[in-house]
């Protein structure tokens, strides 16, 4: 990489005006169609700033999580409707549809960690939310937008994973049972039976605590990241059984958040080293390492149509644009990736891409 | 009035008149007839008008040789008494008609008698008259094909008197008269129009005449310029509207094929034409060469109602005869266009009215064949227009564009035919590229150069009005009228306006990449092309033409921009000292002189006087143009846009302020301008407003370039640019790139210290204006936290550490720039000790080598930052001043006295001179500043007291009489007794017997070098 004759990649642009660190990132629409996205920021003084990528300016700031941090933002599917998670304990639904920007609702949390919530679609209006619960090692299922707890999971006496780090909900194609993967702070990953109320699997990713972690339901891979030195790769068998496949070492340890791209065909994950480093998702070969930001990286997030949004600790959000997303999502956009070598060639591909749409 | 009402009286009267003057054809016997007339009244004559007319007629009928005199005074009488009656008889008004018409008559002639002017005028006026006494019926009655041979000789009688007559008068009653005759007359006395069948009966009785009318009046009207405008006009009016009667489509689309047996007899039905397919087409063919003839004269002559009535018969032909004269459409259309600038403004509103008929009316636009002779006017025009604009000069030029603008008016949407052939579309824009040349070898371009760099002058509202009024003089190679520049830049906003703007677009796009030669040329046409698509001073004549929508225009704006900003096309070499090549500092030393003698552009002396301008300085020139060209360009793009230009802002804003600070006056200039039209058409109301309210873009910009600083050298400059018109609101976000900076300046000390050191100066400045430092980030910090500092403090905290290396640095410029900003970081952290006091600390020993060791300039700058330092860390400063620069100072003031007391007038040009100056300046406020213990105050005073010497320089002995005014205030007794014991001007007598009387050691001689100076200090004292 150093070698390279090419200078670094640049971000597409920066946005700055949050004044305070970036905790949490979420591109909110720009589904096909729908034009450009707008992008959801959260901040270390508990402002959500919602940003337009067509003019790069803040359009509006939610405000209501009392100067405690913002940890996550998730768009709910239906409607204008977006869950913000703060460090005051409290989980806030706002209703966005046509400028509003109204706390339609909130929700105490039972738990002063790390941990971000998950939300999973079911039906129209329902949908399944996963929170860290009361005991400091237990996750709660609530059925939404109802507040009906549906169970509380909770590890087995002797396994003691310390506390969950990071969840996600989700569902294979083939069963409408909805399952729950969970990062645990002994650095472990589990995925839990929702329904069952039990651990189908776990299995020992890290030695430090989760930090990150994204699935590929397709795939039936993750990965995952923690405050050691390496991101590891897992997946689930047909029995549910999760299993170690690779793990992957970094330059330098810590690593906050990961995340797939929507096509499954590169991830990213956001450095404590202050870098972005991109990843190709099926050989895990590195491809770039961004550096622009002078903080750690706290959050990164990619939108429907490919665009990278990083979140740091100097207060800037970084725009990415490293690959276009082909329209026609059947032509495989690997071709270009798995062709590469390194990240060299993808600077050059960008380089090429850059010059022929001049011409 | 008359006296005579009934007929009998009237008889009475007039009875023995017309017996005398039948018996006594004389003058006087008329007369007398003439006279009585007058007292009858019209109805009595009417009764008796064949009575009176016989002894007239009878006059005339006589065979014998007659006097012209007399003949003339019959005629007069004659057509007196026709003007009081009428003639209801058929038989009476042909023989009148036959007997006036042959007063004229030369024997064996074609042409008219060889008469006195008189007898001409009044036989023509007779025949006016006649026709004009003639009742309703009998005069449509009196048109038929019996009478063609008489009417014939009438007319060819009138036409020959039309054109060969000297007198004016003469020609223009013929012409009146043919009017008249031929149905055209438009007085009052026919009010009646003609049915489809009298106009048909008309129509082929004339016919016969048309081929000698056409024929005649063409020559009346291409003959002289000189025989006066009113003769052409009428001559165009009587060919146009009898042309457009015979040929008139409506008539001849109802001629039968087969020609009726005419019920006349042999000789005469020989003369009556039937206008059947094939006479049309003939006579068309024979027209085509006459009117031709007749535009080609016409258009260019010399009086504007000539060429009026030359677009009266444009209108009335293309309006009645577009089937039956289509082979004359061609020139008649570009007779047209050709008039559509004519310098009359009557004309081109004529011309403007009868364009926008043709167009209401679709004449053109719904004519198949208009609209392809139109076509092949423009393709005839576009192949040939390379080789006109490289042949006429700049009045051809002018009437060839002003015919293409024409034809494009006309055209309107249509012109896209036109376009779409790749072959003409190349012609045109050869054409249109090749006369926009410049005139590239203009050195003063290269030369003038921007001095004062922080403000940009100009605000929207002084410049107010027209957006372009204030467009920068270009030359040009091939013409210098400024009216053609104009209509070149009219021309290709219609273009835009009706063109397929894609297709242009690409097109010049293409010639823009091509070649440099066209690059500028492409660009100027862009610009209008975009504007013209955004209908900005565009008359659209086509009222249903839909225009290119505001997003495709966006983008389009949009490639074009980033073609322009683009890094080949927007960084060009405009000047030979660059930082890079290390001769900046050079040539900016030779610049500092000119500033002095109050010039803000000057000559840069290192291009001598060539004769012929280098290869170099023209493409200088040519890259200059270029860019302004393209800052015109995003000005005209954005007023295309309006509002919408806000969204482009994020990738223009930045490349027109680096242009801003471009050191290129004529660049700067252009980047100012048109970021007052950005300001205009985005509602924003100063340049300051503009960058305010978008410095988030700029930081954006500033902030990822100075990641490749070699690639974008110009980043510190748009960042000077931007904090020098922008106020303190945009702190927090130039915080957030102010550590871009300094990370930067770290890398790059050596190479581009200058330019950084400017933004380092700009930053200080704007935190300095900051009076009110804001709050922020302060939530999270417990009680155990100290509170951050202020932004402002940090970043004058970081700037400082970096001025402590750059004071050292080797080129005087930098060191003076780092001066200045060193004083205002002292000011801006006067309040935080903390962080000041190390900083100064660390400052200390390379401020003391300036003092002691350096250019003049720099001791000045460094006493000035010893001052503001003096204010704000005292005590910390007075000891070491006093150890470390003030011995060393007074010790160079006490050796160079003497020098400089012997020296002669040059001395003051010497360094050493000016290094006294600048300590002598220096030294004064500083001690008072300082608030220096006795003894320091004492070693200051013993080395300046030397300079109160009248052998000193003048200036030298100024300074330190200044000197002595502040250590006055400082301690005004010690310095009293001091100048006292230098010179003591008065005698003190003790107040008391008992006191010892006091002695000072101050001399009182009138040979004391001292006396002036010290009184006038004393003087001060008391």
């Amino acid at each position: 990489m150093a070698a390279s004759p090419l200078p670094p990649p640049d971000p597409r642009f920066v946005l700055r005006g949050t004044q305070s660190a970036v905790h949490a990132l979420h591109f909110f629409g720009g589904a096909k169609g729908q034009g450009q996205p707008l992008l959801l920021s959260g901040s270390l003084s508990g402002l959500v700033h919602i940003w337009s990528l067509q003019t790069r300016r803040a359009v509006a700031t939610l405000d209501g999580h009392r100067g405690q941090c913002v940890t996550w933002l998730h768009s709910l599917p239906q409607g204008h409707q977006l869950l913000s998670q703060g460090r005051d304990l409290k989980l806030c639904l706002w209703d966005l549809a046509e400028g509003r920007n109204a706390v339609v609702d909130s929700m105490r949390l039972e738990s002063m960690g790390f941990c971000r919530s998950t939300v999973l679609a079911r039906g129209q209006r329902h949908w399944m939310l996963a929170m860290p619960g009361r005991g400091s090692d237990e996750v709660q299922i609530l059925e939404m937008p109802s507040k009906t707890s549906v169970c509380t999971l909770k590890p087995e006496a002797d396994a003691k994973p310390g506390m969950p780090m990071c969840l996600e909900l989700w569902q294979a194609e083939s069963s409408p049972r909805p399952l729950l993967l969970a990062g645990y702070e002994d650095g472990s990953v589990a995925l839990w039976d929702v329904s069952e109320r039990k651990v189908c699997s776990r299995v020992a990713c890290h030695t430090e605590p989760v930090m990150g972690f994204d699935f590929d339901s397709q795939k039936a891979r993750g990965v995952s990241g923690s405050a050691e030195k390496a991101l590891a790769v897992w997946s689930l068998d047909e029995q549910q059984a999760l299993q170690v496949c690779k793990t992957h070492e970094l330059t330098n340890p810590g690593i906050a958040d990961v995340k797939i791209r929507p096509d499954r065909k590169i991830l990213a994950t956001a450095g404590w080293d202050h870098r972005v480093r991109v990843f190709h998702w099926r050989t895990m070969k590195p491809l770039a390492v961004l550096s622009f930001h002078s903080a750690t990286v706290h959050c990164v997030a990619f939108a429907a149509n490919g665009l990278l949004a990083a979140g740091s600790g100097d207060q800037r959000i970084s725009i990415w644009s490293l690959y276009p997303i082909s329209s026609d999502s059947s032509t495989p956009l690997s071709g270009h990736v798995e062709d590469t070598e390194d990240g060299q060639e993808l600077l050059m591909h960008r380089a090429e891409a850059r010059t022929s749409r001049k011409k | 009035m008359a006296v005579f009402d009934t007929p009998e009286e009237a008889f009475g009267v007039l009875r023995p008149v017309c017996v005398q003057l039948t018996k006594t054809q004389t003058v006087e016997n008329v007369e007398r007839l003439q006279a009585q007339l007058r007292a009858v009244s019209d109805s009595a004559l009417q009764e008796l008008q064949q009575y009176v007319l016989f002894p007239l007629r009878f006059t005339l009928k006589t065979p014998a040789p007659k006097r012209e005199r007399l003949v003339q005074s019959v005629v007069e009488c004659l057509t007196f008494v026709l003007s009081s009656t009428c003639v209801k008889e058929q038989e009476l008004l042909r023989e009148l008609f036959s007997e006036l018409s042959a007063c004229l008559y030369s024997p064996g002639s074609q042409k008219p008698a060889a008469v006195s002017e008189e007898l001409k005028l009044a036989v023509i006026r007779g025949l006016s008259t006649l026709m004009h006494s003639a009742y309703g019926d009998i005069i449509l009655a009196f048109y038929e094909p019996s009478i063609l041979p008489r009417l014939g000789f009438a007319v060819s009688l009138l036409l020959d008197l039309a054109e060969r007559e000297k007198s004016k008068q003469i020609k223009i009653a013929a012409l009146k008269c043919l009017q008249v005759l031929l149905f055209q007359c438009d007085c009052q006395d026919h009010p009646r129009s003609l049915d489809e069948l009298e106009q048909k009966q008309l129509g082929d009785l004339f016919a016969c005449f048309l081929p000698g009318i056409s024929m005649a009046l063409t020559r009346v009207i291409t003959g002289d310029f000189k025989q006066g405008h009113g003769i052409v006009t009428s001559s165009l009016k009587i060919f146009y509207e009898t042309v457009s009667f015979i040929m008139a489509d409506e008539q001849l689309e109802r001629i039968p094929q087969v020609q009726p047996k005419p019920a006349v007899e042999h000789r005469v039905a020989e003369l009556v034409v039937h206008r059947e397919a094939k006479w049309v087409k003939n006579t068309s063919d024979k027209l085509t060469l006459l009117i031709k003839k007749i535009i080609e004269c016409v258009s260019v002559h010399p009086h504007w109602k000539v060429r009026l009535a030359l677009i009266e018969l444009v209108e009335a032909l293309l309006l009645k005869c577009s089937q039956s004269l289509v082979g004359s459409a061609g020139p008649l259309l570009k007779a047209l266009v050709g008039l559509v600038n004519d310098e009359s403004p009557e004309v081109q509103a004529q011309c403007n009215r009868v364009l926008r008929r043709f167009a209401d009316q679709k004449v053109v636009v719904g004519n198949r064949a208009f609209a392809d002779i139109l076509s092949e006017n423009l393709h005839s025009l576009a192949t040939s227009l390379p080789r006109l604009m490289n042949s006429q000069d700049d009045q051809g030029k002018f009437s060839t564009l002003s015919e293409l603008l024409g034809y494009l008016k006309l055209l309107g949407p249509k012109v896209n035919f036109v376009l779409n052939s790749a072959a003409h579309l190349q012609r045109l824009s050869k054409a249109l590229v090749q006369v926009l040349e410049l005139d590239v070898t203009d050195i003063k371009i290269v030369e003038a150069r921007r001095w004062h760099s922080d403000q940009l002058s100009a605000s929207p509202e002084t410049a107010a009005g027209q957006p372009w009024s204030q467009m920068q003089k270009r030359y040009f190679r091939f013409f210098t009228d400024e009216r053609l520049f104009l209509l070149l830049q009219q021309v290709c906003r219609l273009l835009g306006f009706y063109g397929d703007l894609y297709l242009l677009v690409d097109h010049f796009m293409e010639l823009y990449h091509e070649s440099v030669v066209y690059r500028k040329q492409a660009a100027m046409i862009l610009n209008e092309l975009v504007a013209g698509a955004a209908g900005l001073e565009v008359e659209n004549l086509h009222e249903k033409h839909i225009k290119t929508s505001p997003d495709e225009l966006r983008e389009i704006v949009t490639s074009i921009l980033e073609e322009y900003t683009s890094q080949e096309n927007w960084h060009l070499i405009t000047c030979i000292e660059s930082e890079e090549a290390g001769e900046e500092l050079t040539v900016k030393q030779s610049g500092l002189r000119a500033i002095t003698s109050g010039a803000h552009t000057c000559q840069v002396p290192s291009f001598p006087a060539f004769s012929k301008p280098s290869a170099t300085i023209c493409s200088m020139n040519g890259n200059i143009w270029q860019i302004c060209i393209q800052l015109e360009g995003i000005g005209r793009f954005a007023c295309a846009l309006g509002k919408d230009f806000r969204l482009l802002l994020m990738s223009a804003l930045y490349p027109v302020l680096e242009k801003a600070g471009d050191q290129t006056l004529l660049i700067s200039q252009a980047a100012t301008s048109a970021m007052m039209d950005i300001c205009r058409a985005c509602g924003y109301d100063s340049l300051r407003h503009l960058i305010n309210q978008n410095s988030d873009y700029l930081v954006n910009g500033i902030s990822l370039n100075l990641r490749h600083l070699s690639l974008h050298p110009h980043t510190p400059k748009v960042l000077e640019v931007m904090l020098w018109n922008s106020d303190a609101s945009l702190l927090p976000l130039v915080a957030d790139v102010v550590q871009d900076v300094l990370t930067t300046l770290d890398q790059f000390y050596d190479k581009r210290a200058t330019s950084f050191v400017s933004v380092l100066h700009a930053l200080l400045a704007a935190l300095e204006e900051q009076s009110d430092p804001p709050k922020g980030g302060e939530r999270d910090t417990g009680p155990d936290v100290e509170p951050p500092l202020p932004v402002q403090v940090q970043i004058a905290a970081d700037v400082m550490e970096r001025c402590i290396h750059l004071l050292s640095d080797k080129h005087l410029k930098i060191r003076l720039k780092v001066l200045d900003v060193l004083d205002l970081c002292v000011v801006v952290l006067q309040s935080h000790k903390n962080q000041l006091l190390p900083l100064a600390h660390r400052a200390w020993p390379p401020l003391v080598h300036r003092l002691t060791n350096d250019d003049p300039l720099a001791v000045l700058r460094a006493f000035k930052v010893l001052q503001t330092l003096g204010g704000k860390c005292g005590d910390f400063l007075r000891s070491r001043f006093c150890k470390d620069v003030l011995p060393k100072l007074a010790g160079s003031l006490v050796t160079q006295a003497p020098v400089s007391a012997r020296a002669g007038p040059v001395y003051s040009h010497t360094l050493a001179f000016k290094l006294q100056l600048a300590v002598l300046q220096g030294l004064g406020p500083l001690c008072e500043r300082l608030d220096l213990g006795e003894g320091d105050l004492n070693r200051v005073a013993d080395a300046c007291l030397i300079y109160l010497s009248a052998k000193q320089p003048v200036k030298l002995q100024e300074a330190a009489r200044r000197v002595f005014l502040h250590l006055m205030k400082v301690d005004p007794d010690s310095t009293w007794f001091l100048l006292n014991e230098l010179y003591c001007p008065e005698q003190f007598t003790p107040p008391h017997p008992s006191l010892h009387p006091v002695q000072l050691r101050g001399t009182t001689g009138q040979g004391n070098p001292y006396a002036a100076n010290v009184l006038r200090l004393l003087q001060e004292l008391q």
